[in-house]
């Protein structure tokens, strides 16, 4: 079906991503995308024709794990290049320049609060829920609200809705897919910190370990397929390699560690391993998988990190304890009076580069970093 | 305090503690010993019974399931004795909502514990505006500038002879952007996240005394170094 507005709206905005890119060396997609809905709303609608479209939503894991499918994606036998954001340009505008090629199957990313609108837009053959838990509130407002949200999306959509129902949210949103595939994983993932009430029916749940049972039913112990795991790298291996089956694609978990968002750089003659810390749950995520001893937290309270930085409270660091740990970012001084009252010494250092050459030349730094700090560290 | 060492009862963290609030009693507790003073910090979940005799009882805030949980809870317990015998009540948005008569979640008017007479209820209007970001309010009570963030749907109402905590300089606070909060005796309700103590060490230290029922010993400069320039620093920036 040829749309002229569609087709102008496309040149436009690949025009205007080759000049971002290559004159001015910024991201190709995000205004790009912009000026495809602007010249055309529908877009999206009409970009998704013809595709078989993998959607990918939760609070963490997107941006790895649809890296992760996209290179398994082209294992399917026939499927050639994938469609796919290479910069985790993950709001609407985003989604629809990812869509403006001719390839078959895209794999997506997408923001928590646009999944509903792309999932009635784009009409995807699957949609994976990751996880949903506390993250950037001043803009979510409750973990239960965008459950609420992906749950009525659910209701409506014939997509194969896939995810983790270790999460009572997801359970919850699952519940609701007319077409769904319930996985577990051995031993869960442990207790959720946001869900001591049902999200179904608001009683308390009880939780044992990793299990929780509700009387109204909602239970991980009920599952479609199970799988031993080792944390959220691998759980996020085994989901993509559980969608890529579908379509063709052999099995292989050997390939997700390259998509771990794990970056290493050499600054000012320190060996950096940065690391993206940038709620509650990723950051006792990064906290349980850090070996060395000289620590370096970096957290900002831009949009994306989340306005407000009291979450640190909610996080155990005592994994910190005895280390040599310095402070930093614009919010660098709140997590210092955090670790001082849980009686764990941090340093607070004002300017990153400070920061970093507090350490002896020639050492490795682990680098925690929220979302902004990480994203200009990565350049660094 | 009822003993020689003071006990604080951090109510139900689970349910009522979405929003980093748990924070406020660590920081008591830090701030007491560095007063010598012994402390005692209980946590109390929704599945056990509250202890009657503690000194400072605390709660955070919540999601709309978790609050109408822990509000059934409390009214079953002897939260309001407690707070009729004087023992302090520092409660935080959701928390705060519920010490009060009457509160809203999950578009439903619920009964509080009814401690203060404050009445909390869904905004109003077409497109009611959810209260959210840095707040400033002056508090007489305390004498200092409060700063805090602030994240919550719902307004509320001070009734007949309840004092706000504080007077809006910025932000919502009660959802009037008036009035920040609530104070009646040792009871004290606010929509301050930050943790509130952490960001106002001396709010932290007004419970203290008034639960120690002394004046606490001055901080060497040092051990108060960093929580007086975190503090200043974010009466600054708010």
């Amino acid at each position: 079906m040829y749309s002229p507005r569609l087709a102008l709206a496309t040149t436009v905005a690949r025009v205007a991503s080759w000049a971002l890119r290559t004159v001015l060396h910024r991201n190709g997609e995000t205004l790009p995308g912009h000026i495809l809905l602007a010249i055309d709303s529908a877009a999206l609608a009409k970009l998704s024709l013809g595709k078989k479209i993998i959607l990918i939503s939760g609070t963490n894991g997107k941006t790895s794990t649809t890296r992760t499918l996209a290179a398994l994606m082209t294992q399917v036998p026939g499927a050639g290049k994938i469609a796919t954001s290479k910069t985790g340009s993950n709001l609407r505008k985003g989604v629809a320049y990812a869509l403006v090629g001719s390839e078959t199957y895209a794999v997506l990313e997408v923001d928590e609060l646009w999944l509903p609108i792309v999932i009635k837009e784009v009409n995807p053959a699957v949609v994976v829920l990751l996880n949903i838990s506390r993250d950037q509130q001043h803009r979510t407002h409750e973990v239960k609200r965008i459950a609420d949200k992906w749950r009525e999306a659910a209701l409506a959509s014939d997509a194969l809705f896939i995810g983790n129902i270790d999460d009572p949210f997801v359970n919850y949103i699952l519940t609701a897919a007319k077409n769904s595939r319930r996985i577990a994983y051995e031993g869960g993932i442990g207790r959720h910190p946001d869900a001591a009430a049902c999200p179904a029916c608001g009683k308390y749940l009880h939780w044992k370990d990793g299990d929780y049972l509700c009387s109204c039913g909602l239970t991980n112990t009920l599952f479609d397929e199970s799988y031993a795991h080792q944390g959220a790298v691998s759980r996020n291996t085994i989901i993509a390699n559980v969608v890529a089956e579908i379509f063709g694609a052999p099995w292989n978990e050997v390939i997700a560690s390259t998509f771990e968002r794990k970056t290493l750089r050499t600054v000012m003659g320190r060996s950096l391993v940065l690391r993206l810390a940038k709620n509650p749950a990723s950051m006792a995520e990064v906290l349980d998988s850090m070996k060395g001893d000289l620590i370096l937290l970096v957290i900002n309270s831009q949009g994306v990190d989340g306005l407000d930085v009291s979450w640190l409270w909610d996080v155990s660091f005592e994994s910190l304890r005895g280390k040599q740990v310095v402070s930093t970012g614009e919010r660098g001084l709140d997590l210092a009076y955090r670790l001082q009252v849980a009686g764990i010494e941090c340093e607070f250092i004002k300017t990153i580069d400070q920061a970093i050459t507090s350490f002896d030349p020639g050492s490795t730094i682990e680098v925690l970093a929220s979302y902004s700090a990480f994203v200009k560290m990565e350049t660094l | 305090m009822t003993s020689s060492k003071l006990t604080i009862v951090r109510i139900h963290n689970e349910l009522m503690g979405t929003y980093g609030d748990r924070g406020n009693a660590d920081v008591l507790a830090y701030r007491a010993r560095l007063r010598d003073i012994k402390v005692e910090l209980i946590d109390i979940s929704y599945l056990e019974d509250l202890p009657s005799s503690a000194d400072i009882y605390l709660l955070g805030g919540a999601e709309d399931f978790a609050q109408v949980l822990s509000a059934q809870a409390l009214i079953a317990s002897p939260l309001k004795q407690v707070a009729e015998r004087g023992a302090i009540v520092l409660a935080v948005c959701a928390g705060f909502q519920i010490i009060g008569n009457t509160f809203s979640a999950n578009a439903q008017s619920h009964a509080g514990i009814g401690l203060i007479d404050v009445d909390s209820r869904a905004p109003q209007g077409p497109h009611p505006v959810r209260s959210v970001g840095e707040v400033r309010a002056y508090s007489q009570a305390i004498g200092v500038e409060l700063t805090g963030f602030e994240n919550h749907a719902g307004h509320t109402l001070l009734g007949d002879g309840v004092e706000s905590l504080g007077v809006i300089k910025s932000g919502f606070g009660n959802g009037d952007a008036i009035h920040e909060g609530a104070v009646v005796g040792n009871i004290f309700g606010t929509y301050l996240h930050g943790p509130v103590l952490a960001r106002n060490p001396e709010f932290a230290d007004l419970l203290l005394e008034r639960a120690t029922g002394t004046n606490l010993p001055q901080l060497e400069a040092s051990e108060n170094e960093l929580a007086a320039t975190y503090a200043q620093w974010r009466r600054s920036a708010s």
